[in-house]
């Protein structure tokens, strides 16, 4: 068990003098180590990190979003993933190698304004990201009500292995697609529960970074602290969260840290 | 720039009752425009400005992206109504002098290099200008920059000083700023100590001029407190010390 | 300088999905029903060194107005009235669709069908803004700056506007010598009316009221209608390539009738002033 020191803090702010490790969002200045970001601080035996809570979305291979198709040219779909730089959706990756423009009608398949769920295979600092379609659980989404949340929430949504977005689902008999880019995607049979979903991913949304929100969102929900899964209404959420993919939850304290590739690792 | 008239008087105040040393009030407000990434409204004296940050973002057009950091460009610009005598809206030669020293001033805060083939844009609206409104507009811009969860290495914090009655006081009001003998706004880093910012508008001997600077870089370790305070609100509340979960 | 747009919004198919059937229920996404206007924040007085000037909420469409008072020259054709100027910019700041430039086509639309329906209705009595007939008048400026856009810039312009003209105090300028002279005393505004703008937009076979950003990029057409005092019609805009029926037109300027008297009264309240 390793102590872990956590602080609120703003770019700039000197989070920890010595030789310690630097995570992401920090930097080293003399020495002390700095954070980039508004955010929250830990600095614990792995390394220092800020988990921030503002900025955009910044694509990393092999994550999981949902993207909005804009426009096609003639090999490939433009994709908003809300982030800086949009993706490309390569025409082959849906039509296979022998596609041809002449034959094959993209817009037929997807048309602009369909959202699809995407797996970024490819992205570096001297090209925009690329997506695909093609693995089981990913492609056009059909259905459902559309929310955007700041994508910095979207590990406090998830939860520890999946723990939060599971509460939610089952106690509103949904299916919630998160998309890592901060896109979401809500299915149900009922509008209130649909309702009911989307006000509990607005309450961890704003609240995010404060304590006991697991409780509080328990109660808006009306859910007890010890409710059985219920297996016939549980659905796998869509993009289950593998370890290895997840940024470590806020709250997550007694846990190993992830060491997570996150953005501007110095 | 030479005074006719005493603008400081017997008591040592001056034309809006405060010492020399004394800041005018500010006020900063995080996050008051919805579309933008970032932004920040900010009352100095009398000035009122709103800073919005978009970004980082594609680049339009592409042409002008970078390939090993990110595009940032600054636009300071004032409403006609903002000034005593009505302004047209086309940018005068002034506001582009200005955005480019605001760019240079906010540009070593910020860590462009994360965010290659991209654009961040910083646009700063006067709607009332009183003196001092480049330092505002900075400190707002700087504000917005970091609720725009831009990685920044520090904050960036303005304020100017002058001389005014032979005298350097801290952050020159309008009169002063038209009266006065001279004008210096400085932008600083806090935790790097570093100016990133300097112009003067008048004459200064030597030691004025060190005083002056000294003078104006306590105000903008002042206008830090403002800033750091502001974003705190808005993102943790009244919360302070974070407190952790049973 | 002004705006000019960079890109344009493209609305999730879900997303329009949605918004059809919730209007087809009689509702909004955002639980407005079909005629209701969102809720209108009005703050004047702000701008000290201006004459007049008011902040406008309309939703989350903010712009702020402000009024400058000079003395010039009269318009040609014009000579016994005093001059009035009506600009509006949607700032850089207002959205991510916009980027700084020269005015594009809808903001200059804008700026025309906001001053017309304060000219037309004859807000300010300009005839007893003359100082010397064809040599020397009062000028009105008032300069409009949209912060953050979403949806009914028309309405939110115009109510900002129009407050800050009923917020505003002139001076009172004198002749000496061939020349306008200011006087130090201030004057209320020769207001005879208070002009009110309604926006809706048809999404469908439906017509509702006070769009917001997302319901303007999935319209068919837009009306704004401008009524004044007397509720009588002073300035109507038609905009965007769809069409309306007659009988839409007609119910739609009869609801521009009713809630421009609630939007009056708001606007009163708001400035303490008006007829």
């Amino acid at each position: 068990m390793q102590e872990i020191r956590r602080k609120y803090v703003v770019p700039g702010d000197r989070i920890i003098e010595g030789n310690f490790r630097p995570l992401f969002n920090v930097i080293r200045a003399g020495n002390s180590i700095i954070s980039t970001r508004i955010g929250i601080a830990e600095a614990g035996r792995e390394g220092v990190k800020v988990i921030p809570l503002s900025g955009i979305y910044i694509p990393r291979v092999n994550d999981i979003v949902i993207g909005k198709i804009m426009h096609h040219s003639s090999l490939s779909w433009d994709v908003d993933i809300n982030s800086c730089f949009s993706a490309h959706l390569p025409a082959q990756d849906v039509f296979g190698r022998d596609f041809s423009p002449a034959r094959d009608d993209m817009g037929r398949e997807l048309a602009t304004g369909d959202l699809i769920t995407a797996r970024i295979i490819a992205f570096d600092r001297t090209r925009d990201p690329m997506v695909t379609i093609q693995d089981k659980d990913l492609g056009k989404v059909p259905r459902g009500e559309f929310i955007k949340i700041s994508a910095t929430r979207v590990p406090r949504l998830i939860g520890k292995r999946g723990s939060m977005i599971q509460t939610i689902e089952q106690a509103t008999h949904t299916r919630v697609l998160i998309g890592q880019n901060g896109i979401i995607v809500v299915t149900g049979r009922n509008s209130e529960g649909i309702n009911l979903a989307v006000r509990a991913i607005r309450m961890v949304e704003e609240e995010a970074h404060t304590p006991n929100l697991t409780q509080r969102v328990k109660t808006l929900l009306n859910v007890s602290d010890s409710v059985p899964a219920d297996a016939s209404q549980l659905a796998q959420p869509q993009n289950a969260p593998k370890n290895e993919e997840l940024q470590p939850p806020i709250q997550e304290v007694e846990e190993e840290l992830d060491v997570e590739k996150g953005e501007n690792v110095p | 720039m030479t005074q006719t008239r005493s603008l400081i008087d017997e008591n040592g105040k001056r034309t809006d009752g405060r010492t020399g040393d004394q800041l005018r009030e500010i006020k900063i407000t995080v996050g008051v425009i919805k579309n933008a990434d970032g932004s920040a409204f900010i009352e100095f004296g009398m000035n009122k400005i709103v800073a919005a940050v978009y970004g980082p973002r594609e680049v339009h057009p592409k042409h002008m992206a970078l390939s090993d950091r990110c595009v940032l460009r600054c636009r300071y610009h004032m409403t006609p109504f903002s000034t005593d005598t009505r302004k047209n809206p086309a940018p005068s030669r002034r506001e582009v002098e200005i955005s480019k020293v605001m760019r240079e001033a906010l540009e070593p805060s910020l860590m462009l290099a994360d965010y290659p083939r991209a654009a961040i844009d910083v646009y700063v609206e006067v709607l009332q200008a009183d003196g001092g409104s480049r330092c505002a507009g900075i400190t707002a811009a700087s504000v917005a920059l970091a609720d725009a969860g831009i990685n920044m290495r520090d904050i960036v914090s303005a304020c100017a000083a002058g001389k005014v009655d032979d005298r350097i006081v801290l952050d020159i009001n309008d009169t002063e700023d038209k009266e006065g003998d001279a004008d210096m706004p400085v932008a600083y880093m806090p935790h790097l100590e570093q100016v990133t910012l300097l112009q003067l508008d008048g004459v200064l001997n030597e030691d004025q001029f060190n005083q002056c600077l000294e003078e104006a870089v306590k105000g903008c370790k002042m206008v830090y407190e403002v800033q750091r305070k502001a974003l705190m609100q808005k993102y943790f509340g009244n919360e302070t010390e974070l407190k952790e979960e049973q | 300088m002004s705006s000019s747009r960079r890109s344009t919004i493209i609305v999730e198919h879900l997303r329009k999905q949605q918004m059809w059937d919730s209007i087809s229920k009689g509702k909004r996404l955002d639980g407005r029903a079909l005629d209701e206007i969102r809720p209108i924040e009005i703050e004047v007085g702000l701008i000290k060194k201006a004459n007049g000037s008011a902040r406008v909420k309309l939703g989350n469409s903010e712009v702020v107005a402000g009024v400058k008072v000079e003395t010039g020259e009269p318009f040609e054709g014009l000579e016994n009235k005093g001059a009035l100027i009506l600009s509006a910019e949607v700032l850089p700041t207002a959205s991510p669709y916009i980027e700084p430039g020269p005015p594009d086509e809808e903001t200059v639309e804008l700026a025309r069908v906001v001053d017309r329906g304060i000219r037309e209705s004859e807000m300010l009595d300009l005839s007893k803004l003359a100082l010397i007939p064809g040599e020397i008048v009062y000028v009105i400026f008032v300069d409009c700056s949209v912060i953050n856009a979403d949806g009914n810039l028309f309405d939110a312009t115009s109510y900002a506007a129009v407050s800050a003209l009923m917020n505003s105090k002139l001076p009172v300028f004198e002749i000496r010598d061939r020349k306008a002279v200011d006087t130090g005393e201030k004057q209320n505004p020769p207001l005879t009316t208070v002009p009110v703008s309604i926006t809706a937009v048809r999404i469908g076979e439906s017509v509702i009221l006070d769009p917001t950003a997302e319901e303007e990029a999935c319209m068919d057409a837009r009306i704004t209608i401008t009524t004044n005092s007397d509720q009588n019609f002073a300035a109507v805009q038609k905009g965007s390539t769809g069409a309306f029926t007659v009988e839409q037109l007609k119910r739609a300027a009869a609801t521009a009738r009713i809630k421009g008297e609630e939007i009056r009264a708001k606007l009163r309240e708001s400035t303490k002033a008006g007829k």
